[in-house]
């Protein structure tokens, strides 16, 4: 197996680069996208060697772009949309949610929606308001999208080509601390499924399950847990909606004890619902309850505060003592 | 608000049938010319026949029947003369109050039927043929216009307009109100057609009312003028007229469809029914103002122009008789519409298989099984 | 052609009622689909409803200026075709209500917008008797594993003592919970009788002479040994003990791990650093304790020479070691047993093995036993069906100690297993009382800790 190391957005370049040769249908629209490269560069490149018909710099109008995706898609295309940060998903949300999630119902099947909508997410970058949000559970909570996030190169390179594959509309979050995390590619072989969930790190006290960037922050804690004779296993969820429990309950299961953390706020989050089935399907193997590590309930604050706001390794290690103390 | 006596106004037909083109309406005569005597009886019938089905329609919510119904009643002539100037290959976004629309290009009125009645959300499939490319209706105000010029774009991206042969050449028209023209995405779907020089046509109808809102709360100044400050031909025609009706559409789907870019037209009509079986216009609008359109009846203007050209009263007889029995079969059928299963709720969630869908579809069917009563 | 019904609809999205306003139609009049009925205001509006049916006006079911709840019969109209049947509109689920024959009291189930308020009728059986546990463990601490762990063993968790540091039921407490229920039923000891014996009379049956032995088959191919001393008495002793108590046997394995444990820190410890500590201690302190809970065991059948009998029931142990000598088998036994302690006993046992595998039993230590137990476990013995000892009513045989499977916490794990077995003479004990006594002895050696009475 050969791999080569490059950053999460080359990936995900790599990736985009596959997924529009084998399919010449698939389009990629957003604004900065053509020229410039997209501001995190992830279309760098794409707009030269596809031309402007098939990478579009589009007008300044997120409801606008993804409604006209919709009506690509309904034409036989599969627009790859980016909106630009998390913040600026907004506008967007009435096509997302009303239309775009709901098309494939309306119309019992007879149309699809293969439209995947490329986030960048999450914060660690020191950036201004509404460049920073962890927006994820608004869609995973909308029935008929499919959420993904994946947390490394690797990872974004097969699940960007696996998105534009499916027929349904696919939400991708892209951790954009991450985007110039190095990590080995291989791109002869998927590792995984599209909605598949992954042990990374093997453990036996505490089961740490996270998403997107926290991943990375979920591993340092179980470092500093060894240190300290504790030890966790870590699993990375990569799929949002659906979310693949087995993994998940395998490992609860075998450590009974399960701390879940997230950027995003914690009330009514996707850790919540996974504590939630995971109490309700590994109730009796539970020695502790189900411990959430979040962002706090407030508006992201500005950057100085990100640190203090945003979940670290201290606030996991936290959180595992306290379900090491039950 | 567009002033009835704009002199941007394309009209041939005077509210009372005579034959008296405006200014604006010189340069769509030849148009008019070419339709032969069997089509203006066509628009007549296609006139009579919704109207009368859209009176079934709402007695038929009345009697308990359908949960809701929103009238056509008084824009027949801007939604028929239209959808006869759309060529088969084009393909036509509606709202939710073009039932004409949908019918004339070979959706079963009970499809529309079955939206209204509870049993589906979309109820036709616009990829079958015997639909004529017609979309399903779109409850967000708007929401249709970015689908359309989204689609519109395709049809740039794949060459299938723009090369000079109108008989392939596809178009897009879209269907939209007055209230719906003060929406965000209708300003949006206008800024990416007229980047991308979509083959569509943007039809307004300024029905006057969005529910009590009178138009002129949408708009300080006339709709049709919004076009141009995007850069595309905007034109203003008397919806009550199936014939500019008529023609402005198929001059302005001719010239986008050929290359030209998007278009927009601004019709005028009336909505003279309720905003749907829920609403009471007399709370908001006085009965002078609903007669006053009432001396502008669309179908009662075609009418009078037909007698003027020798029409027998036979066939008027003959299409009365016609829509009778149309509204009628759809009561009918309507009383025979069958119920929903609950797996319907979970079949189309998703077009590829997704485990929480597949789980919950499960325990249902189990918990189903376990009331009284229940199958196992 | 049949009187249909209709039923006032929601005419406006949620609505539940509406007022009639002004009947359009009297009764007797003839309509026709589509024509206006009546007036009625709701909450929205004025509304006009047109006839779902042609034919006659029959009666109006509400005068004007009534209010009428939605899905309520206003209206009949004879003489109505099938097919305008407004009762094939939509029931509550969306599905066609199936017709019945007094549609009125069908109202709600009718109509397409029926309304959003009204009775409530709930499909759902009623459960069976739920499972009693629901409720008792409320108020307990204990974890997901724990209460499963305590249903699964049967344990109800309010009886159980929390030993957890948050007063929580611990796992441990769970399983020492089930043990001890399993185990023991009852595990009180009664107090000491104040008499030493006391005498049951028994009513006379008819004695069965014993039958004359087989004589023995000429010589040859065989070696006769002459049958004289101690091998005689034992022989006699044993067919009269035999041919005169109905013997019964039962037995019971047990997981004698604890009594292992303890008789490795007996032997580790200072106290019995002097005297020979092994498992027939524990099983000798066992046999007395199960003695007292069941005295019949410890009783002795006497025939009178006047034909009549009676059961003498000792309240002392007179605690008999069967042992196999140079001279033959002797049981020597160890006086007054229920009055030493552990390491009297210890040292008595030590010393009885002694003198008796010197051969210097007297016949004073061999009589007056109450109860024996016969060691067949150093032969490497589960259990056997051993002979009372004349005089005796129950005789224990001690098996050997090996660890075996034995299912522990729901999984299967090497233990130290024995069998605990005896004979019994059913004159003197029925099978309870010996069943009793051999599950006692058991939980002694299941649970030394019980001797700590």
């Amino acid at each position: 197996m050969t791999t080569t190391a490059m950053p999460f957005a080359k990936a995900l370049n790599a990736g985009l680069r596959a997924a529009m040769t084998a399919d010449d249908h698939v389009l990629l629209m957003g604004e900065d996208i053509g020229k410039l490269g997209g501001v995190f560069r992830v279309t760098e490149g794409l707009q030269a060697e596809f031309g402007d018909r098939r990478v579009l710099d589009t007008p300044l109008a997120e409801s606008g772009i993804v409604g006209t995706a919709i009506g690509l898609a309904m034409a036989g295309f599969r627009p790859v949309v980016e909106i630009q940060f998390d913040g600026f998903v907004f506008p967007a949300f009435d096509q997302i949610t009303s239309q775009l999630a709901k098309l494939t119902n309306r119309h019992e099947g007879a149309l699809r929606m293969p439209v995947v909508i490329r986030i960048p997410y999450g914060g660690h970058i020191g950036a201004v308001e509404h460049h920073q949000e962890s927006p994820e559970a608004y869609f995973a909570h909308t029935p008929g999208l499919r959420v993904v996030s994946p947390s490394t190169p690797n990872d974004a390179y097969w699940m960007i080509q696996d998105a534009i594959a499916s027929p349904d509309p696919v939400i991708f979050l892209e951790p954009k601390a991450k985007y110039w995390l190095k990590g080995e590619v291989d791109e002869a072989e998927r590792a995984l499924p599209l909605h598949a969930s992954r042990i990374v790190r093997r453990g036996t006290d505490v089961t740490l399950v996270g998403h997107g960037a926290m991943v990375t922050t979920l591993l340092q804690a179980a470092a500093l847990a060894e240190s300290e004779g504790t030890s966790c296993e870590v699993v990375d969820v990569r799929s949002l909606s659906p979310i693949d429990y087995g993994p998940i309950l395998d490992s609860v299961r075998r450590t009974g004890r399960m701390v879940y953390a997230q950027e995003a706020p914690g009330n009514v989050s996707v850790g919540s619902e996974v504590a939630a089935t995971v109490m309700e399907r590994a109730f009796f193997a539970l020695e502790s309850p189900v411990i959430r590590v979040s962002g706090f309930d407030v508006p992201f604050p500005p950057a100085k505060l990100e640190g203090i706001y945003l979940p670290d390794a201290d606030r996991i290690l936290e959180a595992v003592d306290r379900a090491l103390a039950y | 608000m567009t002033p009835p006596d704009d002199p941007a106004l394309v009209r041939v037909l005077a509210a009372d049938g005579t034959f008296a083109p405006t200014p604006e309406a010189e340069r769509y005569l030849p148009l008019i010319d070419a339709l032969a005597d069997a089509d203006l009886e066509t628009f007549y019938r296609d006139m009579v026949v919704v109207r009368a089905f859209d009176r079934q329609a709402t007695n038929l919510q009345r009697q308990g029947q359908l949960a809701l119904w929103p009238p056509s009643f008084g824009q027949e002539a801007a939604q028929v003369g239209s959808v006869r100037a759309a060529r088969a290959q084009d393909h036509l976004f509606p709202s939710y109050r073009e039932h004409v629309v949908a019918t004339t290009r070979g959706v079963d009125p009970i499809d529309i039927i079955r939206v209204m009645r509870g049993l589906t959300h979309g109820g036709w499939d616009p990829t079958d043929p015997r639909n004529g490319n017609t979309r399903i209706y779109t409850l967000v105000l708007g929401s249709q216009t970015l689908h359309a010029t989204g689609f519109g774009m395709g049809l740039v991206f794949d060459g299938r307009c723009g090369t000079g042969d109108p008989t392939r050449d596809e178009a897009v028209i879209v269907y939209y109100g007055d209230g719906a023209s003060s929406q965000g995405d209708v300003h949006e779907a206008m800024v990416f057609a007229n980047t991308y020089r979509t083959p569509e046509v943007f039809f307004l109808q300024n029905n006057q009312w969005a529910i009590s809102v009178p138009v002129a709360t949408q708009s300080r100044g006339p709709l049709y003028r919004r076009g141009a400050g995007y850069g595309m031909p905007s034109t203003l025609v008397d919806g009550n007229d199936v014939l500019a009706s008529y023609a402005v559409s198929k001059l302005a789907l001719d010239e986008a469809r050929a290359g030209d870019g998007p278009h927009a037209i601004e019709a005028l009509t009336y909505r003279m029914g309720a905003h749907t079986t829920s609403d009471d216009p007399t709370k908001y609008r006085t009965s002078d103002e609903e007669e006053s359109w009432a001396r502008r009846d669309p179908i009662a203007r075609m009418r009078a122009h037909l007698r003027s050209r020798g029409a027998a009263a036979s066939f008027f007889d003959e299409v009365d008789a016609e829509a009778a029995a149309y509204a009628d079969d759809v009561r009918v059928r309507t009383n025979e519409l069958g119920g929903l299963e609950a797996s319907d709720m979970f079949a189309y969630a998703y077009s590829d298989a997704h485990p929480l869908v597949q789980e919950q579809e499960r325990w249902l069917a189990e918990y189903e099984a376990a009331l009284e009563g229940g199958v196992a | 052609m049949s009187t249909q019904t209709f039923h006032l609809p929601d005419v406006g999205e949620g609505l539940t009622e509406a007022e009639i306003v002004q009947w359009r139609v009297a009764p007797g009049d003839r309509v026709e689909v589509n024509d206006v009925l009546v007036e009625i205001e709701t909450a929205k509006s004025l509304v006009e409803l047109p006839s779902p049916f042609s034919g006659t006006v029959g009666e109006l079911l509400a005068p004007e200026g009534q209010t009428v709840t939605v899905g309520a019969a206003i209206i009949t109209i004879a003489g109505a075709d099938a097919e305008a049947d407004a009762s094939s509109g939509l029931s509550a689920h969306g599905e066609p209500a199936a017709p019945t024959p007094s549609e009125d009291e069908a109202a709600g189930a009718v109509l397409v917008g029926y309304g959003t308020g009204g009775a409530v009728t709930s499909r759902r059986k009623r459960p069976a008797a739920r499972a009693a546990a629901v409720t008792a463990s409320v108020g307990v601490v204990a974890k997901p594993p724990v209460r499963k762990l305590a249903r699964d063993l049967g344990v109800d968790l309010a009886q159980v003592a929390p030993s957890g540091p948050a007063g929580e039921v611990t796992r441990d407490d769970v399983v020492a919970h089930a043990q001890q229920a399993s185990v023991f039923r009852n595990i009180a000891t009664p107090a000491a009788p104040a008499v030493r014996e006391h005498t049951i009379p028994v009513a006379p049956v008819a004695s069965v002479a014993p039958a004359a032995p087989a004589s023995a088959p000429a010589g040859g191919r065989e070696e006769t040994i002459p049958v004289k001393g101690v091998r005689k008495a034992t022989a006699s002793g044993m067919v009269r003990s035999a041919y005169t108590a109905p013997h019964v046997s039962v037995w019971t394995d047990v997981d004698a791990t604890r009594t292992m444990e303890l008789v490795k820190r007996l032997k580790a410890s200072p106290d019995f650093a002097d005297v020979k500590v092994s498992p027939l201690l524990i099983m000798a302190r066992a046999v007395i304790w199960a003695a007292r809970r069941t005295p019949m065991v410890n009783a002795a059948w006497i025939d009178n020479e006047d034909g009549s009998a009676e059961i003498h029931v000792r309240n002392y142990v007179n605690l008999g070691i069967a042992a196999a000598t140079p001279r033959g088998l002797l049981v020597p036994n160890i006086k007054d047993a229920q009055d030493l302690s552990m390491r009297e006993l210890a040292r008595a046992l030590e010393k009885l093995t002694l003198t008796a595998r010197e051969g210097r039993s007297t016949p004073a230590d061999q009589q007056g036993g109450t109860i024996t137990i016969t060691n067949i476990g150093v032969f490497g013995m589960d259990a056997g069906t051993p002979i009372i000892n004349p005089g005796e009513s129950g005789i224990v045989a001690m098996g050997t100690i090996r660890q075996k499977p034995w299912v522990v916490d729901g999984e299967v794990r090497p233990r130290f297993v024995t069998t605990v077995s005896g004979s019994f003479d059913h004159r003197v004990i029925d099978g309870d009382g010996m069943s009793r006594f051999i599950a006692d002895v058991a939980s002694i050696l299941e649970e030394p800790a019980l001797l700590l009475d």
